[in-house]
């Protein structure tokens, strides 16, 4: 990050903030929502899946609890969100420790195997315990209270202007905390571990202890944007914040982006959103029809008009196969890597920005 | 004057499964000695290495380190206690840099980013790889990363200061720089027990040499003693004495 | 206690067919070191297959195993050259990310171009029973069994008797050692992908007539197959077999005096508890 200069995330912050003066489109609002919870999302996986290696396919789990806890507390208790989601980020952070001091012990391929089965662990005690959680039901939220300060309102949720303001605050905060994870020791720690366990073991690091500290973290703001999806959505059901197409989801924002920096996720963002979207609005099967690759009356036509759509998982899965392939540094990596290639020469590869 | 051994190894042995590595070896390591630890490939030497740290127990015995028993203590507490270790296959923390690598060695003695970056460019000005402070580990050539591991490892600021096959893979030039770190890390007043295959090195560094094979202590004494043990000679037959 | 009789008998029935997924599974992690998370998915294809054999041309479900086992072996074979032979020498966790990925793009394929409605293969024999030692056995989980009993065993004629392999044996036990002594790993690896292949689509075609025949149907039996090998460790043939009995007796027992709904919740719990207990499985690891 050394190489941006300062000013350009200041300047960009600015811009953000004013942008919702200029842009009034509740659609374009919408989007840019949507951005700043993948921005979110990636950034609360990198802390532990980028900084010490350990991939979790299961944060699913911790977005569900942000989620599931806040709108029971919501629906069921009357508790306002900003209230109710305190709890829920608790419960996450803790229910983290617990599940991270027994699955720490595995490394690798196995770790991920076990963060998707305590995943579904969690997917299926909310499917299945109806009272406490309506089951497949799901839960539908009624309204949300207005946000009253001193018995000003400040605002009732009608807009989406508030919304795009908790999300670009809930963006902002992420990417100061891998920004601050990343300048302090455990930064250093993380990565330490994440290059060599065994090494790191030897250097006088705790390994539990530290990835249990990455996993608390990641966990803690994971349930935020669980918290916050679920108030934004309004509808939440084990199906759409429990199952693995989330926890995917989580795992490609930053692998797309290049795991284990900072702006990875943003990246990553920017690719996830616009082309999950374009596919959700029918955009792309316009455009191929619009430029007459495909008659829009053939069958293969109305099979894309129909399913497109719907291809969201497929695309995550291509995704995922094509940048494990072709680019498992990630967009940042192999950007950094072409850029090295030019500068070729006798100088050996410098990294930017640590220490 | 009897002084606590800072390090004694008491019957110590190690199973896995049916087979022996370690067996019943014993000797002690009086502060700022240099202990050679030879024998052919496949002795438990590096199993011994791995009971001492912490990687995992010995079977039977016991680790005593200034006077208090370690056995089963995790490698990050022994660590912290002042024994370190480095590796046989070196181990360098491939994707952050040189400097970045020292750093968690000397953050184990501090919390503070500066702190720690000020002894780590020290330890990399004694080892002479403070100009590649900057490089990314993983794109050293061995003799470097040997270097780094060193410097990586002093930075945790050890008492005893374990070293496995640390010449292994390098040109004479390099060897002769690891050695002189050696004699310098003694002189700054640090124990070190040392694997190594390199004899010539060994004779000229050890203050003691212990002789293990087949898990078994076969010897102990003086480097003049060790060599012309015919035991010894006959262990390494098939191997070549240098 | 004829309910527990009962129960057990269903369970090793199935547990018969769950081998036949843990041996694809194990085969594949123990030449290569490959976990390959779409194993499920490769199970749904071999049902889907079955399906249309059976509903176009008429296939009775187990016969048209001579049909799946081929194509699916061919199709082993393909993806195996063409995708997991690239990630090799990769990180565990991204060659994990790659077969989770192939699995999304699997069963999101087959939801495109089948749609997501259930599909039931119904057979003259789909409900019938057959007495067993004065159990009442459902007919369909009795041939399959009787099936996977075959097949089990000329595989493991195969691995033992056979120079093919037993280079297999060798790779998987060390792979430098086995290339070495003149092995060609590589083929080795497109065998292995291959073999897993196409004993996962065997087994989706032999569960075809119980079992409702879905996209997502791979998932469960994903999640299944790993609790399987881990607990009869990563890369034993004989471990593998030996966990789908198991597990499918525990499942069933678990249908019955727990619930059925809980019965997956099970199967993960216990999952955990083997991975951390005894990660190496009841029959240690790497030995075929």
């Amino acid at each position: 990050m050394r190489a941006l200069p300062a000013l350009l995330p200041l300047a960009a912050l600015a811009l953000l903030v004013a942008l919702p003066a200029a842009m009034t489109s509740p659609y374009a609002l919408h989007l840019m929502i949507l951005l700043f919870l993948a921005i979110t999302q990636g950034e609360s996986w990198n802390v532990l899946g980028g900084y010490t290696g350990q991939y979790s396919v299961g944060h699913a789990a911790w977005f569900g609890i942000g989620a599931y806890v806040t709108m029971m507390l919501l629906q069921f208790h009357h508790v306002a969100p900003w209230w109710g989601m305190w709890p829920a980020v608790a419960a996450a952070a803790a229910s983290s420790l617990v599940v991270g001091s027994i699955t720490f012990r595995l490394r690798g391929p196995y770790f991920v195997l076990a963060s998707i089965a305590v995943a579904e662990i969690f997917r299926l005690v909310a499917l299945n315990w109806k009272d406490v959680t309506n089951g497949a039901e799901g839960i539908l939220m009624s309204d949300l209270p207005p946000l009253q300060v001193a018995g000003h309102v400040l605002t009732d949720f009608t807009s989406k202007v508030p919304f795009y303001y908790a999300g670009l605050a809930l963006a902002v905060l992420t990417i100061a905390v891998n920004w601050a994870v990343h300048h302090s020791k455990l930064g250093y720690y993380f990565q330490a571990i994440r290059e060599d366990q065994d090494a790191a073991h030897s250097l006088g690091i705790a390994l539990t202890f530290y990835k249990n500290v990455a996993l608390a973290i990641s966990a803690l703001f994971t349930a935020c944007s669980g918290a916050f999806y679920a108030l934004y959505v309004g509808f939440i059901d084990p199906a759409t914040v429990l199952s693995t197409e989330v926890s995917v989801q989580f795992v490609l924002i930053s692998i797309i982006g290049g795991i284990g920096t900072i702006a990875g996720p943003v990246v990553g963002a920017l690719v996830i959103v616009p082309l999950s979207e374009a596919l959700r609005a029918n955009l792309l099967s316009d455009v191929i029809f619009g430029l007459h690759l495909v008659d829009e009356t053939s069958p293969a036509g109305l099979f894309l008009k129909d399913n497109l759509a719907h291809a969201h998982a497929l695309i995550y899965g291509i995704l995922m196969v094509v940048v494990i392939l072709f680019m498992p540094e990630g967009v940042l990596g192999f950007a950094r890597g072409l850029l090295a290639r030019r500068r070729r020469g006798h100088a050996p590869p410098v990294a930017e920005g640590s220490a | 004057m009897a002084t606590t051994p800072i390090l004694e190894i008491r019957h110590v042995s190690r199973f896995f499964g049916g087979l022996a590595a370690n067996s019943d070896v014993s000797f002690s390591m009086e502060e700022k000695m240099i202990m050679g630890l030879i024998g052919p490939n496949g002795a438990g030497k590096t199993t011994l290495f791995n009971c001492i740290t912490g990687f995992y127990p010995p079977s039977r015995g016991e680790v005593l380190f200034d006077g208090h028993r370690i056995n089963g203590l995790a490698p990050d507490k022994v660590c912290k206690l002042g024994m370190a270790r480095t590796w046989q296959k070196v181990r360098p923390l491939a994707k952050m840099t040189v400097l970045d690598n020292v750093m968690v060695g000397a953050l184990a003695r501090t919390n503070r980013l500066s702190e720690a970056a000020e002894l780590a460019m020290r330890q990399l000005r004694h080892v002479r790889l403070d100009h590649k402070a900057r490089s990314l580990a993983g794109g050293l050539p061995i003799g470097e990363r040997k270097k780094l591991e060193v410097a990586r490892v002093l930075a945790t600021q050890p008492r005893l200061l374990l070293l496995d096959e640390v010449m292994g893979g390098l040109n004479p030039a390099e060897s002769e720089e690891i050695i002189q770190l050696i004699l310098d890390t003694k002189r700054s007043g640090v124990t070190q027990m040392v694997i190594e295959h390199d004899m010539k090195a060994i004779m000229r560094i050890s203050d003691r040499i212990v002789v293990l094979n087949s898990g078994e202590k076969l010897a102990e004494g003086l480097p003049r003693e060790i060599v012309a043990n015919p035991e010894v000679v006959a262990a390494y037959l098939g191997e070549s004495a240098e | 206690m004829p309910i527990f009789l009962q129960s057990v008998v269903s369970g090793v029935l199935v547990g018969g067919v769950y081998a036949l997924i843990g041996i694809g599974l194990t085969l594949i992690f123990g030449v290569m070191r490959v976990i390959n998370f779409a194993h499920g998915e490769l199970l749904m294809v071999g049902m889907y297959l079955t399906y249309y054999a059976f509903t176009l041309l008429g296939v009775d479900p187990f016969l048209s195993v001579l049909l799946v086992a081929p194509v699916m072996f061919l199709l082993g074979v393909l993806l195996q050259r063409v995708l997991i032979q690239r990630v090799l020498s990769a990180l565990p966790q991204n060659q994990i990310l790659l077969t989770i990925g192939l699995g999304l793009i699997l069963s999101n394929t087959v939801m495109l171009i089948f749609t997501s409605d259930y599909k039931i293969l119904s057979t003259s024999y789909s409900s019938g029973s057959v007495m067993l030692a004065g159990l009442s056995v459902s007919k369909p989980l009795f041939f399959s069994f009787l099936i996977t009993a075959a097949i089990t065993a000329a595989l493991y004629a195969f691995l033992i008797k056979t120079d093919v392999g037993q280079a297999i044996r060798a790779t998987a036990q060390d792979r430098e050692a086995a290339q070495l002594m003149g092995v060609n790993v590589r083929r080795m690896g497109l065998l292995a992908f291959g073999l897993g292949t196409a004993l996962a689509g065997t087994a989706g075609a032999l569960i075809s007539p119980t079992y409702y025949i879905f996209p997502q149907v791979g998932g469960a039996f994903t999640l299944k197959a790993f609790v399987i090998v881990v607990l009869g460790g990563m890369g034993s043939v004989i471990g593998a077999t030996l966990g789908g009995l198991v597990i499918g007796t525990v499942e069933s027992l678990a249908a019955v005096y727990v619930s059925s709904g809980l019965k997956e919740l099970f199967v993960y719990l216990l999952f955990l508890f083997v991975l951390l207990v005894k990660p190496s499985g009841l029959l240690g690891k790497s030995r075929m």
